[in-house]
C-alpha cells in the first residue's frame, strides 16, 4: 500500500509517495535524493543516518517515515549557511580534517549541531559523550571533538 | 602534534609542502555532497540481493526460484547454473606479484554456487526493480540442502582424515611455503644461543568495518563494454583480474572501473566484492545493476584480518645480540583463498626482517576451514606479527636484564645494512631516533622501573610497554610498483591533475596535489584532481602498501616537474616582449606567477602563457601538457615507535590504556595535519584490535555471533586514551620532496605495546588479541599458565 506523504526537510516541504515499511533514511536519500545521510548498519547503533527531528538528533534508519510526516526534519544538506557558505562547525571540520572518508560526517556533524544549539559551551568531555553514540573507523575521533570544540560559542567567541 | 626536524631542511622556501592545508574533497565531505556508489543513479538502475547458505557446509540438493521469478518487479533470478565455471581469488593480488614471492595461487570460488563452503556463500542472485521487491523474492526462493560435516578450527583441519573444505586439497592446506628469505642456518644459531625464548600467539580476526558496506553498479553499454562503479582500492588490476578470471571472455580494454569517494578501505577494498555478482545480473538482464550488502552480510561474509597463529623463536648471545630468528604461521583461510596467504608472507618479512639476523627461518601454512574469507587488513599481517615478536624480544630483555629500549637499539638494522626486503639496501632509517625521541616524550627512562620490581600494590596495577616496526613505502622489488600522472594547464593557470590513488580518505589527493602545486607552480587551490576512472588515469596498483605518498607522489613529482619546464620555456617570449631577455633556466616558475630569479616584482601569471598556448591565433602552440612516471624497486622502509602505559583492573581484568604515544619516521610530512590523522586513526584501530575487536564464531555451528554494530565492540570516542604523535621529518632523497608512507604503520605498534605494558604491570603475558577481560583475568588466576584463547602453531596446542 503505498500513499503520498509530505516532509519538511531543511525548511521546505517535499511530497513524495511512500510505503509503509519505508525508514526516514530511506525516503531522504531514495525518495528526494538527499543523499547526505547515509546507511551504514541500519539499525541504530552507527550513528551515521543521523538527522535532527524537531531539533533532537535521531537515527534515520531506525525512524519509520510516517513517523516524520508531522516533524521538521534537518539533514546536513541544511546546515551550510544561505548562499552556500559553511557552518562554523562545518569549517572546523574542514580546517580539522575531521572527515577522513567522509562516511559517518553528516551524523557526527548532525549530532554535534544538536549539542551546540542546546549546550553552546560544551565542555570536551560533553562532547565526547554527545558523540558516543557515532561510529567513526577512521580517524580515531581526536580530530572530531577538536573540531567540536572550535565550533563552540566559546572558541567562537575568542576568534572574533 | 609533535614534529621533530632532525635536519632542519629549508622548509621557508616551500610554498604548499609541510603545510596543514585543507585535502580537495573535504568541503563535499562537510556537506554531504560526496558521491558514493550507493548515492548514484542512473537510467534504468536496478537493485540486486543476494541468497547466502544458512549451513556452515552444504550442496545444494534442489533449488525452485519460480515463485521468485513470478513476482512482480523481478528482473532475474540467478543460480550456480547460470554462473560461469571460472574460478576466481577475491584477492587481485596474484597480477601484481612475482612468482619468486608467491607462488601459491588459488582460482578457488564461482560467483554463485551449489557447494556452499561456509554460511556467506551465495548461492542466488536476484535482480529488481527496487530493493523491496528483490528482498521479497529471496524469501521466495526454495533451497533444499544435503548438510556436510563442518570444520572450523584449522588444527582440526589439518589433521589427517579431516572433513575436506575442498576436494583437491590434501589436509586442506591451501598454501604452504618457506619465508623467500630463509639464511643461514638456525639449528646452529640456537644450539650456540647464550639464551633461547620462545613465544606463541594469535590475533582475531578483527572486521575492517569501513562504514561504507561493499557495493558495486554494473553496466554494460550498447557496444557490450562494461562499466564497474565501485569502492575499489585498485580498480586497474580489478579490471585486470575480472577480466581473465571472472569472465575470461572479457578482455582487459572492455571494462571501465570507476572508484568514485569510497567510505573507507583498510585493506578490504583490495579484492574482488560484489563486482563480479553485479556484473553478472546486469548481463543477464541488459541493465545497470547494484548490489549493495548489509551490516550483516559484510560481517558474515568477506573479510576480516587473518587469524595467524604463530610462534616466534629467539636465538641470542648474552650482550643482547640476537643470532638466530625462527618464526611459524599457521593462518586460517576461512573457506577461499584470499589475502590470507600473501598477507601472512608479508608478516614473515616484517617480522623477521626487523632485526639484523643472519640466521633465519620462517614458514607459513595457510587452512581452510568451513568460516567466512579472510584477507588482508592495513598492515597486511604486520600487526599480527609484531603482538608475537614484540613480546618475544621484550622476554628476551628480561632475561637477560635489558631494558627494552636497549635490546631494540642493538638490533635494529642501520643504514646501508640490507633492508627487511633482503635484496635492496635500508637506504633511509629514522627508528632509532623515533626511538628516542618517543621514549624522552613518553618519559621512559623513569616510567620504566625494571624487570624486578615490585607490581604496584592493590587492584589498580600500572606498567608501560613499547614496542617497534618497520614497514614499507610500497613494495618495490615485490610488486608491480610503478605509477603514471598526467596534468594539463588550463587556459585561466589552473591545472588538471589526473592521477589513479583512490581516495578512501586517507587524503592522499591532498598530499598529491600539495607535491604537483610545489613543483609545477601551479597554485594548490587551482589544481584540480581527476581520479578514479580506468578510462582516463594511467595503470596504479591501488592504494594500499602505504605506497601512494611515495610510489605515485614521485610520479606526481616527475610530472610536476616536467610541466615547470614547459611553463618556464613558453614564458620566455613573455618576456621578450617586454623587453627582458632570459632563458628558461633563469626564470622561476612558482604560486601561478613566473618571474626571472631574483625579481619577483617582474611577475606575469602562468595564466597568460597557459592562454597564449592555446587561444593566441599568431603564437598559439600546444596546451601545456605533460606526463610523469615512477618505477619503484625497493620496498623504502617507513619506521615507528610506540609507548603505552596501561592500567589493569585485577578484579575485572579490564585494561585501560591511559596514555599512548607513537613516533613515526616519515622522511618529510608533506602536509602534517593528514599524517597527523592517519597516525591518530591508525592508533585508535590498533587499539581496537588490541582490547576490544574480537570476531567470534561459534565453534559448534560455525556463526558469527556478533554481526552488528552493537555486538562487535568498534573503538568509539570513550574508548581514545591520551594520544601523542610524533613526526621525525629527515627528507629522504629518493622520496617525493623527501616523503616516505605513513598510512598503515600507526596500527602496527598498539597490541603489542599493550601486552608488554600488561605484563609489566600485573607480570602476565597474553597470547591472544584482543586482549579482553575475560582472558586478562583467566591469566591472572591461574598465574599465567592457561590462556582461553592462544594456540601454539608448532604443536597446535591451546596455551
Amino acid at each position: 500500500m503505498k500513499m503520498l506523504a509530505t516532509f519538511n526537510v531543511n525548511g521546505r516541504d517535499r511530497d513524495t509517495v511512500i510505503a509503509p515499511h519505508m525508514t526516514l533514511a530511506d525516503v531522504l536519500r531514495d525518495q528526494l535524493r538527499l543523499t547526505g545521510t547515509k546507511r551504514a548498519c541500519t539499525g541504530g547503533n552507527c550513528g551515521a543516518c543521523t538527522v535532527l527531528m524537531d531539533g533532537v538528533p535521531v537515527c534515520s534508519c531506525i525512524q519509520l517515515a510516517v513517523n516524520a510526516r508531522d516533524r521538521k526534519i534537518e539533514t546536513v544538506e541544511g546546515l551550510a549557511k544561505p548562499g552556500g557558505d559553511l557552518s562554523a562547525l562545518q569549517e572546523a571540520f574542514a580546517r580539522n580534517n575531521a572527515a577522513q572518508c567522509g562516511f559517518c560526517t553528516s551524523g557526527m556533524l548532525m549530532t554535534a549541531e544538536a549539542l551546540l544549539r542546546s549546550n553552546p559551551r560544551p565542555t570536551r568531555e560533553e562532547v565526547k559523550v554527545a558523540i558516543s553514540g557515532n561510529i567513526c573507523r577512521c580517524t580515531g575521533y581526536v580530530k572530531i571533538v577538536d573540531a567540536i570544540m572550535e565550533a563552540t560559542a566559546a572558541a567562537q567567541e575568542a576568534a572574533e | 602534534m609533535k614534529t621533530v626536524r632532525l635536519s632542519p631542511a629549508d622548509t621557508d622556501d616551500l610554498l604548499y609542502v609541510g603545510r596543514d592545508l585543507q585535502k580537495p574533497d573535504v568541503k563535499k565531505k562537510v556537506t554531504g555532497q560526496a558521491v558514493y556508489t550507493e548515492d548514484i543513479d542512473m537510467p534504468g538502475l536496478a537493485e540486486g540481493r543476494l541468497l547466502h547458505c544458512p549451513h556452515p557446509f552444504a550442496r545444494v540438493k534442489r533449488i525452485d526460484t519460480s515463485k521468485a521469478e513470478a513476482l512482480p518487479g523481478v528482473l532475474a533470478v540467478l543460480t550456480a547454473k547460470d554462473a560461469p565455471e571460472a574460478r576466481f581469488s577475491r584477492s587481485t593480488m596474484a597480477e601484481a606479484l612475482p612468482s619468486f614471492a608467491f607462488d601459491g595461487e588459488r582460482q578457488d570460488q564461482r560467483i554463485l554456487t551449489d557447494l556452499c563452503r561456509y554460511r556467506g556463500d551465495c548461492v542466488a542472485a536476484v535482480a529488481a526493480e527496487d530493493i523491496y521487491v528483490a528482498e521479497q523474492a529471496l524469501d521466495l526462493i526454495e533451497v533444499e540442502y544435503e548438510l556436510l560435516q563442518p570444520v572450523f578450527d584449522p588444527f582440526e583441519a589439518m589433521k589427517p582424515g579431516a572433513v575436506a573444505v575442498h576436494d583437491d586439497v590434501k589436509n586442506n592446506i591451501a598454501f604452504e611455503m618457506d619465508h623467500p628469505f630463509n639464511m643461514g642456518d638456525t639449528g646452529k644459531a640456537f644450539d650456540e644461543a647464550d639464551v633461547v625464548v620462545e613465544f606463541s600467539g594469535v590475533n582475531s580476526r578483527q572486521k575492517h568495518l569501513h562504514m561504507e558496506t561493499d557495493s558495486a553498479i554494473a553496466h554494460f553499454d550498447e557496444t557490450g563494454r562494461l562499466t564497474v562503479i565501485s569502492p575499489s582500492q585498485g580498480p586497474h588490476l580489478g579490471k585486470k583480474h575480472l577480466s581473465e578470471r571472472v569472465f575470461p571472455d572479457l578482455n582487459d580494454g572492455d571494462i571501465r572501473w570507476i572508484s568514485p569517494a569510497i567510505g573507507g578501505g583498510f585493506g578490504a577494498r583490495l579484492a574482488l566484492g560484489l563486482e563480479p555478482v553485479a556484473v553478472l545480473l546486469a548481463r543477464h538482464t541488459g541493465r545497470p545493476i547494484r548490489v549493495t550488502s548489509t551490516r550483516e552480510e559484510d560481517f558474515n561474509g568477506y573479510s576480516s584480518r587473518t587469524d595467524q597463529h604463530q610462534t616466534v623463536r629467539l636465538a641470542a648471545k648474552s650482550d643482547g645480540t640476537v643470532i638466530g630468528i625462527e618464526q611459524h604461521i599457521v593462518s586460517d583461510a576461512g573457506a577461499y583463498l584470499s589475502h590470507s596467504a600473501t598477507t601472512s608472507l608479508v608478516n614473515m618479512q616484517k617480522s623477521l626482517g626487523l632485526f639484523r639476523c643472519e640466521n633465519v627461518y620462517g614458514h607459513v601454512k595457510v587452512v581452510y576451514t568451513n568460516t567466512p574469507v579472510t584477507a588482508g587488513f592495513r598492515g597486511y599481517g604486520n600487526a599480527e606479527g609484531a603482538f608475537v615478536l614484540q613480546q618475544a624480544i621484550d622476554m628476551l630483555a628480561e632475561r637477560l636484564g635489558m631494558d627494552p629500549i636497549e635490546i631494540r637499539a642493538k638490533n635494529i638494522r642501520k643504514e646501508g645494512e640490507q633492508s627487511f626486503f633482503i635484496p635492496c639496501k635500508l637506504e633511509h632509517s629514522r627508528l632509532q631516533e623515533c626511538i628516542d625521541e618517543g621514549a624522552k616524550a613518553f618519559d621512559w627512562a623513569n616510567k620504566f622501573r625494571g624487570w624486578d620490581r615490585q607490581k604496584d600494590e592493590g587492584r589498580f596495577k600500572r606498567g608501560v610497554g613499547m614496542s617497534i616496526l618497520n614497514h614499507a613505502s610500497g613494495a618495490g622489488g615485490f610488486l608491480l610498483e610503478h605509477s603514471s600522472a598526467i596534468m594539463k594547464v588550463q587556459a585561466d593557470g589552473s591545472a588538471n591533475l589526473v592521477i589513479s590513488p583512490c581516495e578512501m580518505g586517507q587524503g592522499i589527493l591532498g598530499a598529491l596535489a600539495q607535491v604537483a602545486a610545489e613543483l609545477s607552480g601551479v597554485p594548490y587551490d587551482k589544481i584540480r584532481i581527476v581520479t578514479g576512472d580506468t578510462d582516463v588515469t594511467l595503470f596504479d596498483i591501488g592504494s594500499h602498501a602505504s605506497r601512494s605518498m611515495f610510489v605515485v607522489g614521485n610520479a606526481v613529482a616527475d610530472c610536476a616537474r616536467k610541466i615547470n619546464a614547459i611553463i618556464r620555456e613558453r614564458a620566455v617570449p613573455h618576456f621578450e616582449k617586454r623587453q627582458i631577455k632570459v632563458t628558461p633556466d633563469q626564470l622561476v616558475a612558482k604560486g601561478g606567477e613566473i618571474y626571472p630569479e631574483g625579481q619577483p616584482d617582474k611577475a606575469i601569471p602562468i595564466g597568460e602563457v597557459a592562454h597564449d598556448e592555446i587561444y593566441n591565433f599568431s603564437d598559439a602552440g600546444a596546451q601545456i601538457t605533460a606526463s610523469g612516471s615512477y618505477l619503484s624497486t625497493s620496498h623504502h622502509p617507513n619506521h615507528q615507535a610506540a609507548f603505552a602505559e596501561v592500567e589493569v583492573d585485577t578484579e575485572t581484568g579490564h585494561v585501560s590504556v591511559l596514555r599512548y604515544l607513537a613516533a613515526h619516521d616519515i622522511g618529510r610530512a608533506i602536509n602534517p595535519l593528514l599524517v597527523e590523522s592517519q597516525m591518530q586513526g591508525a592508533a585508535v584501530q590498533g587499539l581496537g584490535f588490541a582490547l576490544k575487536e574480537d570476531f567470534v564464531l561459534d565453534q559448534k555451528t560455525g556463526e558469527v555471533l556478533n554481526d552488528t554494530l552493537l555486538t562487535y565492540l568498534a573503538p568509539t570516542v570513550m574508548d581514545v586514551p591520551e594520544l601523542e604523535t610524533l613526526m621525525i621529518e629527515d627528507p629522504f632523497e629518493k622520496g617525493p620532496l623527501g616523503a616516505k608512507g605513513v598510512g598503515e604503520a600507526g596500527v602496527v605498534n598498539p597490541a603489542a605495546a599493550v601486552a608488554n605494558a600488561i605484563y609489566d604491570a600485573i607480570g602476565v603475558r597474553l597470547h591472544s588479541v584482543p586482549m579482553t577481560p575475560e582472558k586478562v583475568l583467566a591469566m591472572l588466576q591461574s598465574g599465567g599458565a592457561e590462556n582461553p584463547a592462544g594456540s601454539s602453531c608448532v604443536s597446535g596446542q591451546r596455551l
